[in-house]
């Protein structure tokens, strides 16, 4: 019986140990991929919100609301 | 007279047991329960019609041909079947015995004799050979739900990936606890059947009926249905716990806007993870692949047709054959017993757990980040069950912060735990599969 009790705290070791291993390096290899698109494959749209004025910016805000007007509504029902 | 005495020797009054009685009762539970409580309807209808139908005495639906064969027991059968399987007993529960026991030849003559003699197997018994018992209705469940993943948030804040990490704790603690009982001998579970029921607390119902069709398949009906039932009480089972973890304070938290996130890098997250599964942990692949060629199909564009069908049309069908699959296995010789009745109470412990571990590391996170970065409220979310363990999230925290909208925040976390339940489910079926 106590094998029975060790086999699962080597099951909570090593499957937490490997569940944070792999997400640790998930983090990287995800942090590095946004990093590097974001170097060589800039997306054109950015720079133009970045320009953007004001009042488009506010036009934007109406359309978001109604988008998620449309949303809450839709889940809601 | 001989005829009306036929007819009634033939009826399902005649012939129902009480353990069938008990379980058609348990499937009309859960249809209430999903009918009436709204608790994951989806699934638990066709769970629980299943069940009931598996239930239906001398129909045989959810038997084998040689069971069914067996149970009608014509003594020219029964000695076929006995011949074939190399025993000289003709006894019923004998022929069983050896047919579960016996080699692929012989299993496979004893199910032709059966077959020859006019048996043929249950419905519900074919529908779970070909969605669960074969692993394809969970896989394609988990395309469908990579398909409707968002994986934004995440990318946003790639961090909140270790909240995905720490709420699997539950699983292993309550695998533990599992082992723990059958140690003391008040249950008794095998590892595999320790690994399997632990899974219940990655609050993933195809992830954890994947993994107990391949390390514990006579669990798979309680695991099942504990593992929808408890999903559906996330709203009920967490607000508890979270409150108790945290203080004021720290639910009111503010967390700051989430940075745009481009289309390629959308497109390249699915691409990397199953890169990175493929490099660490192929028994992982089934499902992940799944998942990230599911959120491949979504993010590329180019496909739209395809994600359509999985996250709509493909995902219903496998739902109602993965549902009636799961009820067929509700059936009173497997269901009715204290182990059941473990792995209810094991999987409510694995559920909070795995929450209370999600908030005490956003916590752990927060203090790391000078204590006013991350609202622990969005730990709870790590424990997968997307997207409701992220509106109670979103719940808490607007209670106490009425402009403070957490949802897009605790979706990182939340699909953050569907990657790691999967991760989890990859390592048990890699240490005791």
């Amino acid at each position: 019986m106590d094998s029975l009790v060790s086999e699962g705290l080597n099951l909570m070791v090593y499957g937490m140990g490997f569940v944070f291993v792999f997400l640790t390096l998930l983090v990287f290899v995800t942090t590095m991929m946004s990093k590097l698109v974001n170097k060589f494959f800039p997306e054109p749209i950015v720079e133009q919100k970045a320009k953007a004025s004001a009042p488009q910016a506010a036009a934007n805000n109406d359309e978001l609301l109604a988008v998620m007007t449309a949303a809450v509504h839709k889940y809601r029902k | 007279m001989e005829k009306i005495l036929q007819l009634w020797e033939a009826s399902g009054i005649y012939n129902i047991s009480a353990g069938q009685v008990t379980m058609i009762a348990v499937g009309l539970f859960l249809l209430f329960l999903a009918i009436r409580k709204n608790f994951e309807p989806l699934l638990l209808v066709p769970i629980g019609f299943g069940g009931i139908m598996a239930n239906i005495p001398e129909a045989g639906l959810a038997f084998s041909a040689v069971e069914n064969a067996v149970h009608f027991a014509k003594p020219e059968v029964l000695q076929a079947l006995a011949a074939s399987l190399n025993i000289t007993s003709v006894d019923p529960n004998e022929i069983l015995h050896a047919y579960h026991g016996s080699n692929p030849s012989t299993h496979h003559a004893a199910t032709m004799v059966a077959a020859d003699s006019g048996y043929s197997n249950g419905m519900l018994y074919n529908f779970y050979s070909v969605a669960i018992a074969s692993g394809v209705a969970p896989l394609l469940i988990f395309m469908g739900v990579g398909a409707m993943t968002d994986f934004g948030p995440l990318l946003a804040n790639p961090k909140t990936l270790f909240l995905g990490a720490a709420a699997q704790f539950g699983i292993f603690a309550t695998v533990l606890g599992a082992v723990g009982l059958s140690a003391m001998g008040i249950m008794d579970f095998t590892v595999q059947d320790a690994a399997a029921i632990g899974i219940i607390g990655g609050a993933d119902g195809p992830t954890a009926i994947y993994v107990a069709s391949m390390l514990a398949p006579q669990l798979l009906g309680a695991i099942a249905v504990a593992a929808y039932s408890y999903m559906a009480l996330v709203p009920m089972i967490q607000p508890p716990i979270m409150r108790a973890l945290t203080s004021e304070s720290e639910r009111k938290i503010a967390m700051h806007q989430l940075r745009h996130v481009s289309k390629t890098e959308k497109i390249m997250f699915p691409i990397a993870l199953l890169i990175l599964v493929a490099l660490l942990l192929p028994d992982a692949a089934p499902l992940l692949g799944m998942f990230c060629f599911g959120n491949l199909m979504r993010e590329c564009g180019v496909v739209d047709r395809l994600s359509d069908t999985a996250q709509n049309a493909l995902i219903n069908i496998v739902t109602i054959f993965l549902g009636l699959s799961v009820g067929s296995k509700l059936s009173a010789d497997k269901f009715l017993d204290l182990n059941t009745l473990g792995i209810l109470l094991l999987g409510i412990v694995a559920f909070g757990i795995g929450t209370a571990a999600g908030v005490l590391m956003a916590k752990l996170m927060n203090k790391l980040e000078g204590g006013n970065a991350i609202n622990p409220l969005i730990g709870s979310a790590g424990v997968s069950a997307v997207p409701m363990a992220a509106r109670v999230s979103n719940k808490i925290g607007l209670e106490a912060n009425p402009q403070n909208f957490l949802l897009m925040h605790a979706m990182g976390p939340n699909v953050a735990g569907v990657i790691g339940s999967a991760v989890a489910a990859g390592v048990m079926i890699k240490f005791v599969g």
